[in-house]
């Protein structure tokens, strides 16, 4: 066979991992150079990340590190679930820096791009590792920089947000952490694959204890109702920045390790109906929270918990269409909420206040910046052409396909919510539009380097919108990877 | 009713636990991988130190997220703490026994947690072992000698040349022998000698440079505030 050259994917952590190393040097040497940092980190990984697709189409590439004997030593196994969660995370990293060049500019400037880099390293390795120790420590490093991040604005309501996150997410990685540790004693490996090849079934109490922890512990990291209130205080409060990769990256990425620890090493399928009901009325509460909510940034946090639901609807559904609705709806919450909160960034910067009220007659003075917020808007709630409408789509399809009573009513409930959703942001587009301003204030658009981010997180909304055809077959693979437990051991274990 | 339920899930819970607990075997060689780095650690990693050989060896990646989480909480503390409002008051002045006697103490205290990491391939200790000592010097310092502060300058160097120099020698394992990531590349030398075990002492001794340095720094945030 033919051997193929690509860059070893351990890159796409050690690169950004060194250069969140030499930030802290940079600042004496060179101090303008600091923000460019993380652009060219996230950019490189967004490139390796986009070149290794055809080989993990192909085959799972499995790197050792640290020793070449398997279950002794740790692996990073890269399939196309975890490729294209990499390629998520890149790409709204390299656009959320560029983002932050203008945006950012009170505060410890070096201290947002070292711990903003971390976050999404720290996500790469969740998404990428094949050992559950180390998903366990990338998981710390993601949920300790977003602890700090959430409150780097350093206000009372930053602050106070920061650490009730911090309470509750320290004790969500306790329970993870145990549950690690009562799964490591009972079959003393810890590499994935391994223990998968071990565990037949999570039938007995001895394993369905270590797994409710894990689950525990993730969900909160996931915000999945009844473990999520920490999170409008922490969205709301952070840099609006940091509140597009909290909402667009780390629930999803706590998310996935969940669903990855539930398929792959617990094979847990009749665990799923219970979770079928979880999504379903986190569904149901985030969105009619966010319905009363004011401040555009609660009701921004609020729908993205609304849209975790979702996504653990899907997922749940346990079917390969199902998963792919999941993996869809992902990709396209990314890419909704990142926009969302980068325009909110800067209508809330003109206008110094998070009120909706006070965003009369944005959609004059700010045209583009409404414009791209209104995208944004059209697509969650799931309007065609936009890529919401795709991966909705897609999810009611294959919960259709079960053919069951049940799921035809939790289908009318969710249609139920999306109508709450579009309620909401109809309400505020009517507020951009159609409402007068009081102050006769010139146009002043948002600065360049948020409009460009914008720019191409609305193009890729579109297109993906368009053309859902384009990445059906990579999300497909990735689908049938998560869902497929042999052909992840075959890969692993050889 | 509140307490009630809460009681009721606690219940449960330490049930659940003391039967899983119960299944494991404790006390017995029976972990599939324990018995294999007993067996071959040795000879894979030329480190005597078994424990060095899994921490530095084969789960090293792992020790490089942790440093990396120590490197996180220690940048997190400054984000946070430097916000607050400072308040000056006067710190007593030690006495003269006190202000000697740590001054004295505190070469020995860093000859000391060098010997720890430097030897932390051949006996109990390491990197973190040996950067929690320096701190413990600095701490020393601190709290005899009001107003003297570390170089900060040179504190965020070695924080982040101890970093790199991990991730350089890690990186390097991608283009030598059998090219994985921190391979250990460097020839493995005699057990049980200094000059053994390849890149794991270089390893440590990176990682008790920036391990010390990142308490210092928290060190340094918290007495600021004090």
């Amino acid at each position: 066979m033919k051997e193929i050259t690509y860059i070893n994917p351990v890159l796409l952590i050690a690169v950004p991992l060194a250069l969140a190393f030499i930030i802290p040097i940079l600042k004496f040497v060179w101090e303008k150079s600091i923000k460019w940092i993380p652009v060219a980190g996230f950019l490189f990984d967004l490139i390796v990340s986009i070149t290794l697709i055809p080989i993990v189409l192909q085959k799972n590439i499995i790197v050792k590190i640290g020793g070449t004997t398997t279950p002794f030593s740790i692996n990073l196994v890269v399939g196309p679930a975890g490729l294209l969660l990499s390629i998520m995370i890149s790409l709204a990293g390299f656009l959320v820096a560029i983002y932050a060049l203008k945006y950012i500019q009170e505060g410890d400037k070096t201290k947002y791009h070292i711990l903003f880099m971390l976050l999404l390293t720290g996500a790469i390795g969740v998404v990428l590792t094949g050992d559950i120790f180390n998903l366990f420590v990338f998981f710390e490093v993601l949920c300790i920089s977003s602890y700090a991040l959430v409150g780097y604005l350093g206000n009372r309501a930053g602050i106070e947000s920061s650490i009730k996150y911090l309470i509750q997410g320290s004790i969500g990685s306790s329970l993870l952490l145990v549950g690690i540790g009562l799964i490591y004693g009972q079959y003393g490996t810890l590499n994935m694959a391994d223990l998968a090849a071990q565990i037949k079934t999570a039938d007995s109490i001895s394993l369905f204890v270590p797994m409710f922890f894990m689950i525990t512990g993730l969900g909160i990291e996931a915000a999945i109702f009844p473990l999520n209130s920490w999170l409008p205080d922490a969205h709301s409060s952070a840099p609006s920045s940091i509140s597009a990769v909290l909402s667009g990256i780390a629930i999803e990425v706590g998310l996935y390790a969940m669903m990855r620890i539930l398929f792959t090493i617990f094979a847990a399928e009749s665990f799923m109906g219970f979770l079928l009901f979880l999504g379903v009325i986190t569904l149901l509460i985030g969105e009619m929270s966010a319905f009363s909510q004011n401040n555009i940034k609660r009701m921004l946090a609020y729908s993205s918990i609304g849209q975790i639901g979702l996504i653990v609807f899907a997922f749940s559904i346990a079917t390969a269409s199902g998963l792919s609705g999941g993996f869809f709806q992902m990709i396209s919450h990314t890419l909704n909420k990142a926009l969302l909160f980068l325009a909110t960034g800067f209508m809330i910067y003109r206008t110094g206040s998070m009120e909706i009220s006070s965003f009369r007659g944005l959609g004059k003075k700010m045209p583009l910046t409404a414009l791209f917020f209104t995208i944004g808007t059209f697509s969650i709630i799931g309007l065609p052409p936009f890529v919401g409408f795709a991966s909705k789509f897609l999810i009611f399809k294959a919960a259709l396909a079960k053919q069951e009573l049940l799921f035809i009513i939790l289908i009318a409930v969710i249609i139920l919510t999306t109508v709450i959703e579009g309620a909401y942001f109809f309400r505020i587009i009517q507020t951009l539009y159609f409402k007068e301003s009081d102050d006769k204030s010139s146009k002043q658009e948002s600065a360049i380097t948020a409009l460009i981010p914008m720019f191409i997180f609305a193009l890729l909304i579109l297109i993906l919108g368009i053309y859902p055809n384009w990445i059906m077959k990579f999300i497909h693979s990735a689908a049938s990877e998560l869902l497929n437990k042999m052909s992840y051991l075959r890969s692993v274990l050889g | 009713m509140k307490k009630f339920f809460s009681l009721i899930l606690l219940i449960i819970i330490v049930v659940g636990m003391i039967y899983t607990i119960h299944q494991i075997p404790f006390g017995k060689n029976q972990s599939k991988i324990g018995k294999y780095f007993v067996a071959n650690g040795k000879d894979e990693t030329g480190a005597a130190n078994i424990v060095t050989s899994v921490v530095v060896g084969y789960r090293s990646f792992d020790t490089l997220g942790e440093v990396t989480v120590l490197f996180l909480a220690a940048i997190g503390l400054g984000a946070i703490l430097t916000t607050t409002k400072k308040q000056n008051h006067d710190i007593e002045k030690a006495s003269l026994i006190l202000n000697t006697g740590c001054r004295f103490l505190f070469p020995l205290v860093l000859l000391f947690s060098a010997y720890i990491f430097i030897h932390g391939h051949l006996s109990p200790g390491g990197g973190f072992q040996g950067g929690a000592v320096v701190a413990s010097g600095f701490l020393l310092i601190y709290l005899a000698c009001p107003g003297k502060r570390i170089n900060k300058v040179g504190n965020t160097i070695s924080e982040s040349v101890g970093g790199l120099i991990f991730i350089i020698l890690g990186a390097i394992g991608l283009f030598v022998g059998d090219r994985y990531f921190l391979a250990n590349f460097l020839p493995k030398g005699e057990l049980n000698t200094l000059f053994s075990a390849g890149i794991i002492p270089i390893i440590y001794i990176a990682l008790g440079f920036k391990v010390g340095s990142e308490l210092n720094s928290v060190i340094d945030k918290m007495m600021e505030e004090s």
